[in-house]
């Protein structure tokens, strides 16, 4: 075999050899491509994972917390109800004392000095005459504080709420927009309000309460929104397959992330002391809950929040 | 830079100079020259092979990158028909550099440091593509077109009034379409 012969052997070798190496490197970028699309796959996954656990977490805490707030409700409601029914009696009972004391004192006169006397010193050293004068007060006071009870023992019921009473075929489209009409005065040339109310089927539900959870979360957007320079709450609703889907956003303060695994936890608020009760969004939480829907935050701190509620027609 | 930039200014020399030329300019710089395409190779080992290549056949270097950028849009192109395939004219073509063909190299290469591309298409006969690289390698990316414009049948006029080689922090490259 001549050299050139030889040469010519080794170029077409070299070229087989390159050809294997290109196709060698094409077999990695795809299966590279492959990896790559892969590991978008999973890391989508765990993400979805990952926020499913944390929704699961929170609800299990809720759903244990209602069944603790159903059973401290049912144990305090007793002794709230003899307690209250006391109170009344005591109320008339009073009456008696009074007209017992205004007896006493017309007819002390008529005894003796030293009886008299000692009567004296009794209503002195007892106070009757201040205890007289306070007890309308204290029975009132006390009844107004048995009624503020009752209503948390209410709220804590609402909550933990498992009964599914007063069910009827309703438009929500419709509790809206009553809802609405019945914040008026409240949201009237305070919020721009921007409504996309799209026709939705009827379902069976407790209207009543769905327009509770509306004003909830009505009254929040509007106090999350009131230091903005254009308040805004904008509503939506529509139908995605089965759900009905309806979303209740401000252009408000927003909430951290710590906030918002809070929120829905019975007497969480971030409102100053004695100007919220904490429940409202724990018995929105309930109220969507009892009808087999979900209520989702999404919220960023300085622009704004959004709750999704999402109801399933039947 | 990545290695199969390497690897077709290799298929350039070979082609133009012999497999000899290669091998000496590889002797020369005392580089092994064995380069994978998805392996990252030092910029100046390129920046040496191209000087010398200047040295070895008297071209000089810009001319020798701008010729060297339209040999690598076919080098790439065969190891990337898709890309191609993907786009029916030149100027589809060319706007889909940096939306879509760097996206998919990023899911192949991990940090293949590419250029940014940015554009301005008035829907005329003209498209400004505004290149942004800390490795200025405009005349690469000017033969890179041209390599397109080849591959397309299409024939362009580049003009290059703004240089990141004149101060700017970008190239316009306007390409007008004949």
């Amino acid at each position: 075999m001549s050299e050139s012969d030889q040469e010519g052997a080794y170029k077409t070798a070299y070229e087989r050899e390159k050809r294997a190496r290109l196709k060698a490197e094409e077999v990695l970028e795809n299966k590279s491509r492959e990896l790559f699309l892969k590991n978008e796959r999973l890391k989508e996954s765990y993400d979805l994972l990952q926020k499913q656990q944390t929704a699961m977490l929170q609800n299990e805490k809720l759903a244990t917390l209602g069944t603790l707030a159903a059973g401290m409700a049912h144990e305090i409601n007793n002794p709230l109800a003899f307690v209250k029914s006391n109170i009344e009696s005591l109320t008339q009972y009073h009456t008696s004392y009074s007209r017992l004391i205004s007896f006493i004192q017309e007819v002390a006169d008529e005894l003796s000095e030293e009886t008299k006397t000692r009567l004296t010193i009794l209503f002195e050293e007892e106070d009757l005459e201040f205890i007289r004068a306070d007890l309308p007060e204290l029975m009132s006071d006390t009844a107004e504080g048995l009624t503020r009870v009752r209503d948390i023992v209410m709220n804590l019921r609402s909550f933990s709420r498992t009964q599914s009473a007063d069910r009827g075929f309703a438009n929500l489209v419709d509790g809206i927009q009553s809802t609405l009409k019945l914040l008026h005065s409240e949201l009237n040339n305070s919020v721009d309000l921007k409504l996309n109310l799209q026709p939705v089927a009827e379902i069976s539900c407790n209207a009543n309460e769905l327009n509770q959870v509306f004003l909830n979360l009505i009254i929040n957007a509007k106090h999350a929104a009131e230091n903005q320079k254009r308040p805004t709450i904008a509503i939506t609703t529509h139908a995605v397959e089965s759900d009905i889907i309806i979303e209740i956003s401000d252009n408000g303060c927003g909430m951290s992330d710590e906030v918002q695994q809070q929120i829905f936890v019975p007497f969480f608020t971030t409102k100053a002391v004695g100007e919220g009760t904490g429940m409202g969004l724990a018995i929105a939480y309930g109220i969507i809950k009892d009808h087999g829907g979900e209520i989702n935050v999404n919220s960023i701190e300085g622009k704004g929040t959004t709750f999704t509620l999402k109801l399933p027609i039947n | 830079m990545k290695g199969v930039i390497f690897n077709v200014l290799e298929e350039m020399v070979v082609e133009q100079s012999g497999m000899l030329a290669w091998n000496q300019i590889l002797d020369t710089l005392a580089i092994e020259g064995v380069y994978t395409a998805g392996e990252s190779y030092p910029d100046e080992e390129l920046f040496s092979l191209v000087g010398s290549i200047s040295e070895k056949t008297d071209i000089p270097v810009e001319i020798l990158v701008g010729a060297f950028g339209e040999r690598l849009f076919k080098g790439l192109a065969e190891r990337n028909p898709s890309f191609i395939e993907a786009e029916s004219t030149l100027k589809g073509f060319l706007k889909s550099v940096h939306d879509v063909i760097h996206i998919e190299v990023r899911k192949l290469y991990e940090n293949p440091n590419l250029p940014d591309f940015e554009y301005e298409d008035n829907d005329g006969d003209t498209l400004l593509m505004r290149y942004r690289s800390p490795r200025k390698l405009c005349i690469l990316a000017e033969g890179l077109i041209r390599g397109a414009a080849s591959h397309y049948g299409t024939s362009i006029k580049i003009d290059h009034p703004v240089c990141m080689h004149k101060g700017s922090n970008h190239c316009d490259l306007i390409i007008r379409f004949i």
